[in-house]
């Protein structure tokens, strides 16, 4: 158990400024809840307090060791704080303190004594607790910590973890993608399979729908060589601070693991620095600085629709069910969907659940820009957004209208960039100000302003948002059959990247205005849907039977994975048709937008539409003109699968 | 110089709390007050000093007395270490 194992450089404050006793325990135990040691926060602040009733922590010669076990750690953890003038901490010699650990350790064990056994071993010697308190940086300090373990234990100097030597990777890699079904696993998969043939040890953390799984641990991102970061949404990097970082999309990690790897053995890759503050528990920038400008946008924008997905669906589907489970009755076409009890159960919870959409939709967006002051922001001038409230509604009473998603994605960028401004012009006040920004500026600042701006922009574009569904309403004959094969041949030129999403997300937005407004099925909205969805389905069906039909044409390992694509295409999840696409993108990527676009205009023309944005063979039940919908993913399929054949040669003449 | 042997019982061994109590209790006493624990000898006057020395429960200790009261000052302190220091 050594100490700098226990500490890490974003839980260590340098220079810090504290009025009092309350507030440096503040301060720690904010740098300790940081990095997820504690699952309850409040729980272990009174444990450190009930301690200090006990009596001080404060020993001698200005140290101080706070310390608390109790059921609310997760993993011993060390905070350490150096103030910039000491406090009264009650210490045994009456002297003020300024340099402080605060032991974090479970409930059971002595963890706990032995942290502070070996601690006070370090804190004796007078030239440790001077080199600590002039550190420079964290990892200065972290450094000197690590000096005097082994000039005090006299440990040897290549300390690569002996005791679990199997737990220590040359490289880890992290995963994610916005909806976190395929992409995330397909990366991992091909990063794992890289590392196997180039004989390294690789761990990769996934960033799921299910949440984070095979989470790299401290000691891993110590001890290895670089991180590899391929991701299309925002995941946690702070905690890589320091070590040399590689942030690419998640793309990258599918089709050239290798190289990725290489990079970071040959040391190219550039060391990453966190924006570090060290009384502020939430930072600014947390992308990386290789970044294009409008690769940023889109990892904003993902970060928002990956949080509004699971509004979108959990309530389309709701929505859907209640229209499949009620009674028409022509007397009240507008009643339709909860006209009996549980249809109005269903409808009524759906909606609930599409009210949260557009603030969601623009709260993480805002979040993704500012972190955690823009939350709030965000969220706020989503909701204004989505109410469509101006300063003209306000004072005359007149009936708003909503700036729907397009308002909602302004709100949330524009929220996400004022806060950063709001923050950059709030570090220029007194730091005796630091302690109410977050909880009194940020906020009644930030929605002030985001709320001011809605009004004044939400007239604007409610009257955009309105024409265009006008417009798409308007469009009949050959121009809706057009924006059917536009919709789903932009499904299907990226397979989940920016086209795949922007078609995506005009469906499922025309279809959440629609089923907001009680629009009836049948709809131009509805049928949008329905192109977007068969837009998505035709891929991977199209590679399936084409791997069925045509298996000279394949690996035997492609073959293998084709038979799954029969799923992933019934279940709309045009992510299966990505390996196909990667190996050999500039056949496979226009065979099938070809066959795509033919099934989305097919959806259109014969009028097919959907109400709920997901789900694919199993939400067939509640289209309308089912049969027809299933001809048009036919013919997509068999065109986009007759296409690839024809492009395709056999494997043994390539 | 007097010393004594005893064993410590307090659940979780010195750790700062009990630690800190000792060292109040023995301040006022001139001698001086050591203890040597696994062949280390220990000044029981500096809180720092006690808990780098993470003394466990079970632990045998021997506790000694340098000075005009160390009579006194090894009494209190065996009683101390002898009472669980308050735990």
């Amino acid at each position: 158990m050594r100490i700098v194992d226990l500490l890490d450089a974003h839980r260590i404050a340098l220079g810090a400024r504290a009025k009092d006793k309350s507030s440096v325990i503040d301060l720690l135990v904010n740098l300790q809840e940081q990095s997820g040691v504690l699952s309850d926060v409040q729980a272990y602040k009174q444990a450190v307090w009930d301690r200090e009733a006990q009596s001080s922590t404060g020993i001698e010669a200005g140290i101080a060791v706070p310390h608390a076990k109790s059921d609310s750690v997760l993993r011993p953890s060390l905070a350490a704080a150096v103030l910039q003038q000491g406090v009264d901490y009650g210490a045994m010699d009456g002297q003020p303190s300024d340099l402080f650990f605060l032991i974090a350790a479970p409930a059971d064990g002595e963890l706990h004594l032995e942290i502070l056994s070996r601690l006070m071993q370090l804190l004796m010697d007078p030239s440790f607790t001077q080199a600590l308190r002039n550190a420079d940086s964290a990892q200065d300090f972290l450094q000197i910590i690590d000096r005097f373990e082994r000039k005090t234990f006299e440990e040897p100097e290549e300390s690569a973890s002996p005791e679990q030597p199997e737990e220590s990777y040359r490289v880890l890699a992290v995963t994610a993608c916005p909806t976190g079904i395929a992409h995330t696993y397909m990366a991992a998969q091909a990063l794992e399979k890289a590392a196997q043939q180039l004989d390294i040890s690789l761990k990769v953390e996934t960033n799921g729908s299910g949440g984070a799984k095979n989470i790299l641990t401290e000691d891993e991102i110590r001890s290895a060589e670089g991180i590899i970061v391929a991701a299309d949404k925002q995941v946690e990097t702070e905690r890589f601070s320091g070590k040399p970082v590689l942030f690419v999309p998640v793309a990258e990690g599918i089709h050239r693991p290798e190289k990725l790897i290489r990079q970071i053995l040959d040391k190219e890759v550039p060391v990453y620095h966190h924006a570090e503050r060290s009384s502020e528990v939430a930072v600014v920038d947390r992308a990386g600085p290789q970044e294009s400008w409008a690769r940023m946008l889109y990892k904003h924008l993902m970060n928002g629709v990956s949080h509004m997905l699971p509004f979108v669906i959990g309530g389309g589907i709701l929505i859907a069910l209640a229209f499949l489970v009620d009674v028409y009755d022509p007397q009240n076409p507008a009643g339709f969907g909860s006209n009996t009890p549980l249809a109005a159960f269903l409808k009524t919870v759906g909606g609930m659940a599409f009210q949260f959409m557009l603030p969601v939709l623009s709260g993480y967006i805002a979040m993704s820009i500012a972190d955690r002051p823009g939350l709030a922001v965000g969220v706020v001038g989503g909701a204004l957004a989505a109410a469509g409230i101006s300063f003209t509604t306000i004072a005359s009473g007149a009936t708003p209208v909503s700036a729907g998603f397009l308002g909602a994605l302004l709100a949330g960028f524009a929220g996400g960039y004022f806060m950063r401004a709001l923050r950059w012009l709030c570090d220029r006040l007194p730091d005796s100000l630091e302690g109410i920004k977050p909880i009194l500026l940020y906020p009644v600042l930030g929605i002030l302003i985001i709320g001011a701006f809605m009004c004044l922009v939400n007239p604007l574009l409610g009257a955009l948002n309105h024409g265009l569904v006008a417009f798409l309403n308007s469009l009949g004959g050959v121009s809706k059959v057009f924006l059917g094969a536009i919709l789903a041949g932009m499904m299907s030129i990226d397979m989940g990247g920016p086209f795949n999403k922007a078609a995506y997300v005009t469906g499922t937005g025309a279809l959440a205005t629609a089923a907001a407004a009680g629009v009836a099925s049948g709809a131009i909205e509805y049928q949008m849907m329905a192109a977007v969805m068969a837009g998505g389905m035709v891929p991977p069906l199209a590679i399936a039977l084409c791997t069925t039909l045509f298996p000279k044409k394949f690996t035997s390992d492609e073959r293998r994975s084709g038979a799954v694509n029969y799923i992933m295409g019934l279940c709309f999840i045009t992510e299966g048709a990505i390996p196909f696409a990667a190996s050999d993108p500039l056949r496979v990527i226009p065979s099938c937008v070809a066959g795509s676009a033919l099934a989305g205009a097919l959806s259109m023309w014969f009028g097919c539409s959907l109400m709920a944005p997901h789900g694919g063979i199993f939400v067939l039940g509640i289209m309308n003109g089912k049969l027809l919908y299933l001809l048009a993913l036919a013919a997509g399929a068999a065109l986009a699968m007759l296409l690839l054949a024809a492009l395709k040669k056999d494997i043994g003449k390539r | 110089m007097v010393s004594a042997n005893v064993k410590v019982t307090n659940p979780m061994g010195l750790h700062m709390r009990p630690a800190q109590l000792f060292v109040r209790e023995m301040t006022p006493f001139a001698s001086e007050v050591t203890i040597v624990h696994k062949d280390r000898t220990i000044n029981a006057k500096s809180i720092m000093n006690l808990m780098a020395s993470g003394i466990k429960q079970g632990s045998e200790i021997e506790i000694r007395c340098e000075g005009q009261d160390e009579q006194a000052a090894l009494e209190k302190a065996v009683a101390l270490i002898e009472s669980g220091l308050g735990e």
